[in-house]
């Protein structure tokens, strides 16, 4: 009964937005308001709230008229779900909620992102293409040098931060582990917690972290390092819960049963089955990071990013073709390496 | 409470409710006696499984008492029930080995409540186990496989890891749940063969779950049959007939022969 409950009501929260978001659309179509209107945000953030009110009531209405909303489709229990005669595609008031949602959507989108063919295939901005191309392609191979000691200093920073999280995230893995921790009030309570922060954290981007450290720590290799530590952490304990989560219950109950105490129970029944697994996730996350610390280069997290970014504020082309082509050459063979080692640890 | 001195184990009035609300035992009394060995019989999810698991507090149960050696151990905590562990070892339909390590250390693991935890992690089985081990190993008869991963073995080879497991806690009862349940019939006798053994020669006491009727007639010293959390029968083997077998099993039922 309470999933039900929890199921409609889901449902109603997102017929409400989708109707409220139609709503809104419709009204700023309709208004056509100047910047100044646009900017109040306070005014339009009560506006919206009242659109989606009004959907809510909307949403509740075709709910009690038995209508089968988007909202309903997602959320229904399967169960239900089997009890209900099919219609013709077209009679589904869901899909043609979702089909309108999604073309307002993709309007809304070319409006916002100034989707042009012009600007792509005019002929001053096709020179443009033109030139950076060539630029790019001719690559001044006087920077080599610099530019390899900056990737090795990127591939260091990827190799770092991924091993100085693996301890963290190993220990914390466990924690973070329904299988291991449901089993008393305080577990799932450290549990849950556990999983709110590093989700929390997760969502953090590297360069955000990098941003942050380079004010704290000074720009350079350091900063960038420990952006990608902190994000490692977070990612690779999720991962790793994950592994923890699907290991077999057999083990785990047969050690138990010789009397071990936990610590041996996770040493002798879980790690064995999770070794691989996590070997091979870490592979592809130092892979991961190898990307990410270019990217996190380019606000200062040092490396071969700082660099590009150097060429690129002085409009150096051909310097910067040079460091797109070393950057290509290595995350591909980083790539390739990892996948056939993860292949091989299957 | 005095218990006769041969009794090793007491059930009394024993009751499992799950959370879920699923009342698995219902009032669930019997004795053990020292060297028995006793086989619970009765349809899947008549509780046969859920009452082998709250004799060594793999579950906790409701209500009642379970007296293991004339001590109260319904309510014992931490240290005392990993203890309790030890002394009632415990073997699965599905063996539950840890399949990457290899067999000796698979056996070895049954002495991992008696090893302080650090030396254990670290795998530093004394030179005294090990050779208890292998000891284990050749009475189930697979000394050779010893260095081999458990995972690479049959079933039936397998289930004879996880007894010399089991024996290498120097249990004084031996819970087997459904040993046999996923063997063929032929592998099914050399296993309850070697429970036999280990029941006989070394004297440890046996509680076994089991399916077929014709294996509880070979190998029980008496029975319990289980019907939805409850004791209809408790008695010897050869008691079981025509009208008790459609009692326990339900009228349509037909009894199937292992040989």
């Amino acid at each position: 009964m309470l999933t039900k409950k929890n199921g409609s009501l889901k449902a109603l929260i997102l017929d409400s937005f989708t109707f409220g978001y139609l709503a809104s659309v419709v009204l700023l179509v309709l208004s056509q308001p100047d910047e100044s209107s646009l900017m109040e945000l306070g005014r339009n953030t009560l506006i919206f709230s009242l659109l989606v009110a009004v959907g809510a009531v909307v949403a509740f209405i075709l709910e009690k008229k038995g209508v089968v909303s988007l909202g309903n489709f997602i959320f229904e229990l399967a169960h239900l779900k089997m009890l209900r005669t099919p219609k013709a595609w077209y009679r589904n008031f869901w899909l043609w909620q979702l089909l309108i949602s999604f073309v307002v959507t993709l309007i809304v989108g070319f409006k916002l992102t100034d989707f042009s063919m012009y600007d792509l295939l005019d002929e001053s901005g096709f020179q443009g293409a033109v030139r950076i191309f060539s630029a790019l392609l001719s690559p001044e191979w006087s920077v080599l040098p610099r530019a390899v000691l900056a990737i090795i200093e990127t591939i260091y920073i990827a190799f770092m931060a991924t091993v100085m999280a693996i301890p963290v995230a190993f220990v914390l893995a466990f924690f973070a582990a329904k299988n291991i921790m449901g089993r008393t009030v305080g577990g799932l309570a450290i549990y849950f917690s556990l999983r709110t922060l590093l989700n929390v954290s997760r969502s953090i981007e590297p360069l955000i972290w990098a941003i942050i450290f380079s004010v704290w720590v000074g720009i350079g290799p350091f900063a960038g390092m420990l952006a990608l530590f902190f994000h490692s952490i977070s990612s690779l304990t999720k991962q790793y819960s994950e592994i923890i989560e699907s290991a077999d219950e057999g083990p785990i109950e047969g050690i138990t049963a010789t009397g071990a105490n936990s610590i041996q129970v996770v040493w002798y029944a879980i790690v064995p089955q999770v070794i691989l697994p996590y070997i091979a996730f870490t592979i592809y996350r130092w892979d991961i990071n190898v990307r990410m610390a270019t990217i996190i280069g380019l606000v200062g997290g040092g490396g071969i990013g700082t660099l590009l970014i150097q060429y690129q504020g002085q409009a150096m082309w051909h310097e910067v073709g040079t460091l797109a082509l070393l950057i290509v050459v290595i995350v591909w063979s980083m790539d390739t390496v990892s996948a056939y080692l993860r292949e091989a640890l299957k | 409470m005095d218990l006769p001195a041969d009794t090793i184990l007491s059930v009394q009035n024993l009751e499992k409710t799950f959370d879920n609300g699923v009342r698995a035992l219902k009032n669930i009394s019997f004795d053990v006696k020292r060297g028995e060995f006793l086989v619970v019989i009765g349809l899947s999810g008549s509780g046969k499984s859920t009452l082998l698991r709250c004799l060594n507090r793999m579950h906790d149960p409701t209500a009642g008492k379970i007296f293991f050696q004339n001590e109260n151990v319904t309510d014992w905590q931490g240290p005392q029930v990993r203890e309790l562990r030890r002394k009632i070892a415990m073997i699965f339909q599905h063996f539950n080995l840890v399949t990457r390590h290899t067999v000796l250390n698979n056996v070895l693991m049954g002495s991992l409540a008696i090893m302080p935890t650090w030396k254990s992690l670290l795998g530093l089985f004394p030179e005294s186990l090990q050779k208890k081990a292998m000891g284990y190993l050749q009475l189930v008869g697979i000394q050779e496989k010893a260095r081999i991963r458990a995972g690479q073995l049959s079933g039936g080879q397998q289930q004879r890891v996880a007894i010399a497991r089991a024996l290498m806690q120097e249990p004084q009862l031996l819970l087997a749940d459904e040993p046999v349940a996923s063997l063929d019939p032929a592998t099914c006798h050399v296993v309850m063969d070697y429970l036999e053994k280990v029941n006989r020669e070394l004297g440890v006491t046996v509680i076994c779950n089991l399916h077929f009727l014709s294996l509880v007639r070979r190998y029980a010293t008496r029975v319990i049959a289980l019907k939805a959390g409850e004791i209809v029968f408790q008695g010897s083997p050869a008691d079981i007939d025509e009208e008790w077998f459609r009692r326990i099993y339900g009228e349509s039922a037909k009894e199937v022969h292992v040989n």
